[in-house]
């Protein structure tokens, strides 16, 4: 019995098992390269922007982008862990934002510090009470944070019957100082930055928050408590909104349910354009100060061109659709 | 007897004869040569399968006969006549349909529906006499002709499903069929449905392209077999001229040498310990004890509550109970944190599901148990977790400079490798469960993860598995546990059993049904 080979065949290309997606891999590199093209081209295009705004570069106006910054950075942040988890983003982080301020004004009666505490308290406690519905009930977390949003307004307005809230005692101007000349916002805000990327890249449960939002199922295979992962990270996103709504609170001298307008919105625009993921897993609250740096400029050069409101928003929102385009070109599927 | 008919003297090599026909294709992705000098040719009435490892090209030669790339190089006959298939849309026309992994079904439509979907010769009112009429002959063909036209796709098995996908595409005048790896999910009964559907379209005149990993498939169902390696055609043969060794050999372009493992040092005492297990409607009293250094298989169909079981053991199915041991102590069910304090590791059959985190890297898969044990003062120590993961990567086999790669990015063998370095290294020897540790592993890949599992057999560790492939149970286990409809049938030592007997045992025991 003669075996014999057809010619070519016994040419004798070793094989191993080689993995299919190398072409697939080379495909996205690509697009990865041209994102970060992209991603510099836009940064560079800012900064030229800024910098040929007049008064840009005063010290006035890059202390009030600081400022800005922290406002929208201490909430952004916050939402950072809503998205690694995997729950997209909170519409209610605006709202519970103007409750922390109302509850800051009115307990500053005990003091500065229990004030503090109590509206940091308040958040955490709003916002870890949507993490168990999304975490343990499985809810779907847009309509938890719409339903979070709604009861709060309600609860809010029947307590205040719609009025402001004064400080109910002295101290708190101590949020608006500066320390060396550098705002004790952006003190703060850094500071949130810090605590959060501690927590994401240097701890188990920051780890976790990964997982669970890269493959809840396979996170659960693994071992990891899903719901407590996700309360864990709508507790921190609390907190972090809570002490926005504080600085807030401390910068206007009252408190106020039309406080956080608009700031869901910034902080989701912020960690889109920082690059996390919308469908969580990835990403970082680096990133995400990046964005809010990103989108505090735009804020401060239409400001100083004079561009109305709604200019701002035309101009945010052409910058959210363009990034969340360029997510998808990015993504490999 | 002459072995060699290959590319010189395909089956039905001239193009006359051929209903399709390649000559000399070349294709690249950048410098990647994904297909060189391939020429391939079907014939009226053939099955065609189509073997090779992961990357060898089957997938982009399909997507060259079906219009989604196009040939750099070289010439594709439709019916003798150079064709250029430009578009999907244009290769259908052509009758030449792919039936996908995917399906392209809607689920919450009928049957009739889904049939005429997206046809251009059909109005947009199709639930006429005449539609319907032609789409039961259809499914009549495939042998589904006992189903109502009425039947939401989402009330269908999978099986039935991809019989729905085949009468569709009847109903377009498909000649060629190109099936990729239909019976990866499905069932045995379910398997010998798809083969009598084949074959009736064969009796048809109607050509089938089959391509699988499933070498046993190659000799059920195929009349001729086509293997690809590197991207070129290495042989194509009779199916009666070529065995199953010789098959590996031509797809690895090596010898196989043994594929299994040598297994006849292992013994030990027993390590886990499961007594009247049960999950409501699906398992019923199920007990097993898994011997220290051996591998357990279980082996059952699709809905015999085989890997249930598995998975109940691992602490991932809330409503399973029943009493567990493992070295003495008592495990609690239903929790896979205590399910790992008791050292009772899983790998799922679902390995993108509920296996790994495929968009994150190659280290954080490797790593994502074991956080706790690299960890400082609550803060985890990254140089630790580096070249832990690294070690883990050299000990199963994954370079180590994919580690920063997403795991995406690898095959699916060393993906599974990433799933089995998660439990080495425990602080004592325990249990580890795998269901269909090797389902969309190629064969290359296989052998290295039966050489792993030799290795925690080595380690002391105890091996619970199921699998659908009998031959790969066979080849592999120490004990053999049957199950059919929720219920234990018999357990056999090593060489008690007999494939027939396994085989009758999970198709249609002498026991009665849970369900």
């Amino acid at each position: 019995m003669s075996v014999k080979e057809s010619p070519g065949i016994g040419l004798g290309t070793a094989s191993a098992a080689r993995p299919l997606p190398e072409r697939v891999r080379m495909g996205q590199n690509a697009r990865r390269k041209a994102l970060t093209a992209v991603r510099i081209g836009a940064l560079v295009a800012l900064t030229v922007g800024a910098l040929a705004t007049p008064g840009f570069t005063s010290t006035l106006s890059v202390l009030s982008l600081l400022t800005a910054m922290s406002f929208i950075g201490c909430v952004a942040v916050g939402m950072s862990f809503i998205t690694i988890t995997g729950n997209i983003m909170s519409l209610c982080l605006g709202a519970t934002l103007s409750a922390s301020s109302l509850v800051f004004m009115a307990s500053l009666g005990l003091g500065v510090l229990p004030a503090f505490l109590a509206a940091v308290a308040f958040g955490v406690a709003v916002t870890a009470a949507q993490g168990f519905a999304v975490g343990y009930l499985q809810a779907n977390p847009i309509i938890v944070s719409i339903a979070g949003l709604a009861l709060i307004l309600g609860c809010s307005d029947y307590i205040t019957g719609g009025q402001r809230i004064y400080p109910a005692g002295g101290g708190y101007q101590i949020f608006k100082e500066k320390v060396h000349g550098m705002p004790v916002e952006a003190i703060i805000l850094f500071a949130a930055v810090a605590v959060g990327q501690v927590m994401l890249s240097l701890t188990r449960f920051g780890r976790n928050m990964y997982m669970v939002g890269s493959n809840p199922r396979a996170a659960e295979a693994a071992g990891i408590v899903r719901w407590r992962t996700v309360t864990g990270a709508y507790t921190l996103a609390g907190l972090f909104t809570s002490v926005a709504g504080i600085l807030l609170a401390a910068r206007y001298g009252s408190g106020d349910m039309e406080l956080g307008t608009g700031y869901d919105y910034d902080a989701i625009a912020a960690v889109l354009v920082g690059g996390t993921a919308i469908h969580g897993g990835g990403g970082s609250v680096l990133r995400t100060l990046v964005g809010v740096a990103v989108i505090a400029a735009v804020k401060v050069i239409l400001i100083l061109h004079g561009f109305s409101q709604q200019m701002q928003y035309l101009i945010t929102g052409l910058i959210v659709l363009g990034v969340v385009m360029l997510h998808t070109l990015g993504e490999s599927r | 007897m002459n072995r060699s008919p290959t590319v010189g003297s395909i089956p039905g090599g001239g193009a006359g004869h051929s209903i399709i026909t390649t000559r000399n294709i070349w294709k690249s992705f950048g410098p990647v040569e994904a297909l060189k000098d391939v020429s391939f040719a079907v014939r009226p009435g053939e099955i065609r399968g189509v073997c090779g490892e992961n990357g060898a090209g089957k997938s982009t030669l399909i997507k060259i006969l079906t219009g989604v790339y196009r040939a750099d190089r070289g010439t594709v006959l439709v019916d003798g006549e150079a064709t250029d298939i430009r578009r999907p849309q244009q290769a259908q026309e052509l009758g030449i349909a792919l039936v996908a992994q995917e399906l392209s079904l809607t689920l919450h439509q009928t049957i009739e529906d889904n049939i005429w979907l997206g046809n251009r010769t059909v109005p947009l009112f199709h639930r006429r006499r005449v539609f319907r009429d032609r789409a039961v002959r259809a499914l009549e063909t495939v042998g589904l002709g006992s189903l109502d036209l009425d039947t939401p796709v989402a009330a269908l098995s999978i099986g039935q499903r991809q019989l729905v996908e085949v009468a569709r595409l009847l109903t377009r005048n498909a000649r060629v069929l190109i099936l990729d790896e239909p019976t990866a999910a499905l069932s045995d009964v379910e398997i010998e449905k798809i083969f009598a559907a084949l074959r009736a379209l064969k009796q048809e005149g109607r050509s089938i392209i089959y391509i699988t990993h499933r070498l046993g498939e190659v000799f059920e169902i195929c009349d001729t077999v086509t293997v690809m390696r590197n991207g070129e055609v290495v042989a194509t043969h009779h199916v009666e001229r070529i065995d199953r060794d010789r098959l590996i050999e031509l797809m690895l372009g090596r010898p196989m040498g043994e594929m299994y493992p040598d297994s006849s040092s292992r013994s030990g005492g027993p390590l886990m310990v499961v007594e009247g297990l049960r999950i409501p409607g699906v398992v019923e009293d199920f007990h097993l004890v898994a011997p220290r250094g051996q591998i357990v298989c279980i082996a059952g169909q699709i809905g015999s509550g085989a890997a249930e079981a598995v998975r109940a053991i691992a602490g991932v199915v809330p409503e399973a109970t029943g009493r567990v041991v493992v070295s003495g102590r008592p495990l609690q069910l239903n929790s896979v944190p205590q399910a790992l304090a008791s050292n009772v590791m899983f790998i799922s059959e679902d390995r993108a599901g509920e296996g790994i985190f495929l968009h994150m890297s190659v280290l954080d898969n490797l790593v994502a148990t074991r956080l706790g044990e690299y960890s400082r003062g609550g803060l985890l120590s990254w140089p630790a977790l580096r070249s832990a993961a690294a070690r883990l990567a050299g000990r199963v086999g994954v370079s180590r400079t994919r580690l920063r790669a997403r795991a995406e990015e690898l095959s699916g063998g060393n993906q599974q490798k990433l799933a089995f370095a998660r439990s080495l290294e425990r602080k004592e020897p325990g249990v580890l469960l795998m269901n269909e540790p090797t389902r969309g592993v190629d064969v290359g890949a296989r052998s290295e993860i039966y050489r792993l599992m030799q290795e925690f057999c080595d380690l002391g560790y105890a091996l619970v598995m199921t699998s659908s492939d009998l031959e790969e149970v066979m080849g592999l286990s120490d004990v053999i546990v049957t199950m059919y409809r929720g219920r234990q049938v018999a357990r056999y030592e090593r060489g008690q059993a007999t494939i027939h007997r396994v085989l009758s045992d999970i198709t249609h025991p002498t026991v009665e049904a849970v369900a």
